[in-house]
């Protein structure tokens, strides 16, 4: 039974966890100014969890192998609290002649292409720059392989403005504009990244 | 606080059949060889340093550290296959083999502990390896997976059971864990519809307009879901207070009906509409595993007419009752 209240306590801190990391950092109906509490209350969680203690402690590191390993890391706010913008990366491929391509991520599958799009969700979610450029560097390094003469590759991140009901029944649709655009070149022996 | 206790114990070791087990060691094994299915192209592109990738997993699995070095990664697989002289596409075609089997075992109930048990390493593995690529289904395969690893199999309609020849399982263990699942699926809806009614987007209906016109949802033509924008208010208002209320609802004789049906209503409708069939089937597998047939929660003992059988029956709930001083009597409220 203690494993169980274990279990179920862990299940639970991580669900108020998250859903206070949500309230605290997207707009919902509650007041902003309550965001300060809603980091307040993630924070103290998190430290139940063990997430504040050092790297190497071992309880953090039990906890966090027993959290992903019953799949119990995450909360589960899908879709919420709002439907997320879509997003969507498309490369700029320009060659040694002057010449420009464009692409776009490909897959083999639409299962992999629901999980792609979660994957620009995360993208966009990153609030570390180096991170959110290694992943894009990454993913315009998969295309790079399939045009090896292309000299260099912008790789522009954009968010899509979804109509309202009512604006696609005048005619509107979506449109997309650049959050986020990267210039990479990369060499076959050694991948080399220019300043974005 | 006894009496408390020992309420909380008859609650938490009901009496039930090891239905409910087959049925999730059924749905979690299709699940699981629909995702290999699923990757079955992109399997060697995804875990590979060398091929061409969506993205590689030496990042990911980096950014995994972050969190815990000794959480499973496919890195492992590879590095052991480095060591005993087998390179990285052989051991990842032989990963991607052992899972489907590992599938397909459990599907069947033949050696269905140690299929669980592979299935859920190779698969936390396999998903922890493309954190960046994974979604909500994946999550809940891993806690099918780990359920079946610690629920008392085999079940009844496992070949196992058929082969060992073995006594039925004790029904108190069987309803525990049920119970654990029906709880931890309580817990799910409950912050999964809270965290809905706190964006203005649930009330008004434009969160489901979003969810099935953003690609790649995007399964009906938008011209086609302009006609019942509507219903989107009511549909999801609906939504939020199925998911809300699911943990208070599916408990009540008199609304369970209502709400199971509901719930597994709004599981096929998101299949359908929105393409994620996968998510659909771990959703509605979790639900009629928890709630579905053979469950009737009360509080109360049901009575039944007295038939002797032999002493070597009582369960191991029983006996640790019967070891119980204080177990003696129970207050009525």
């Amino acid at each position: 039974m203690a494993c169980l209240g274990l279990h179920l306590f862990f299940i639970f801190s991580v669900c108020v966890r998250d859903t206070f990391s949500i309230f605290a950092t997207t707009p919902t109906i509650f007041s902003p100014k309550l965001a300060k509490y809603w980091r307040g209350g993630e924070q103290s969680v998190s430290a139940a969890l063990g997430q504040r203690l050092a790297a190497s402690n071992p309880v953090r590191n039990a906890i966090a192998v027993y959290l992903h390993g019953a799949g119990i890391e995450a909360g589960y706010g899908f879709f919420a609290p709002n439907v997320p913008n879509n997003y969507k990366l498309v490369f700029e491929l320009h060659y040694a002649d002057g010449r420009m391509e464009y692409e776009i991520p490909r897959v083999s599958s639409r299962a992999t292409g629901l999980r792609l799009s979660g994957l620009l969700d995360q993208i966009a979610d990153t609030s570390y720059e180096p991170l959110r450029q290694m992943m894009v560097k990454i993913l315009t390094y998969s295309v790079w392989q399939d045009h090896p003469n292309a000299t260099s590759i912008r790789a522009v991140f954009g968010i899509a403005n979804l109509p309202t009901p009512g604006d696609f029944a005048k005619g509107q649709k979506e449109s997309y504009e650049p959050l986020y655009v990267y210039d990479f070149t990369f060499r076959k022996a050694d991948p080399k990244q220019e300043a974005p | 606080m006894r009496n408390l206790t020992r309420r909380l114990e008859f609650f938490l070791f009901p009496a039930d059949s090891d239905h409910w087990l087959g049925i999730l060691r059924i749905g979690i094994a299709i699940q699981v060889v629909l995702y290999c299915l699923s990757l079955r192209e992109d399997w060697n592109d995804l875990f590979s340093l060398t091929s061409v990738g969506l993205i590689k997993r030496d990042l990911t699995e980096a950014v995994l550290s972050a969190n815990s070095h000794l959480i499973p990664r496919i890195g492992w697989l590879v590095d052991a296959g480095a060591y005993l002289g087998v390179n990285e596409q052989t051991v990842l075609t032989v990963s991607w083999w052992t899972l489907v089997l590992a599938g397909f075992c459990l599907l069947v109930g033949f050696f269905s502990r140690s299929a669980a048990i592979v299935a859920a390493i190779l698969h936390l593995c396999a998903v922890k390896s493309t954190e960046a690529l994974t979604y909500g289904v994946d999550n809940f395969t891993t806690i099918g997976l780990f359920y079946l690893m610690i629920a008392p199999l085999p079940d009844r309609w496992a070949i196992d059971s058929w082969l060992s020849k073995t006594g039925k399982q004790d029904q108190h263990l069987q309803g525990f864990h049920r119970r654990i699942l029906q709880l931890h699926l309580c817990l799910i809806y409950f912050f999964g519809g809270i965290t809905k009614c706190a964006g203005a987007g649930w009330w008004d209906g434009t969160s489901v307009w979003r969810a099935l016109f953003r690609p790649p949802f995007n399964m009906i033509p938008p011209e086609l879901l302009i006609v019942g924008k509507g219903i989107f208010p009511a549909l999801s208002v609906s939504v939020c207070l199925l998911e809300t209320g699911y943990s208070f609802f599916i408990w009540s004789r008199k609304t369970r009906f209502l709400w199971f049906a509901a719930v597994l209503a709004m599981h096929i409708g998101i299949g359908l509409a929105m393409g994620l069939y996968l998510f659909a089937l771990v959703m509605i597998t979790f639900n009629i595993a928890a709630f579905g047939p053979g469950f009737a929660f009360s509080w109360k003992r049901p009575n039944g007419p007295a038939q002797m059988v032999s002493p070597g029956k009582a369960t191991w709930f029983a006996k640790r009752l019967l070891a119980r001083r204080d177990a003696t009597f129970l207050y009525r409220c």
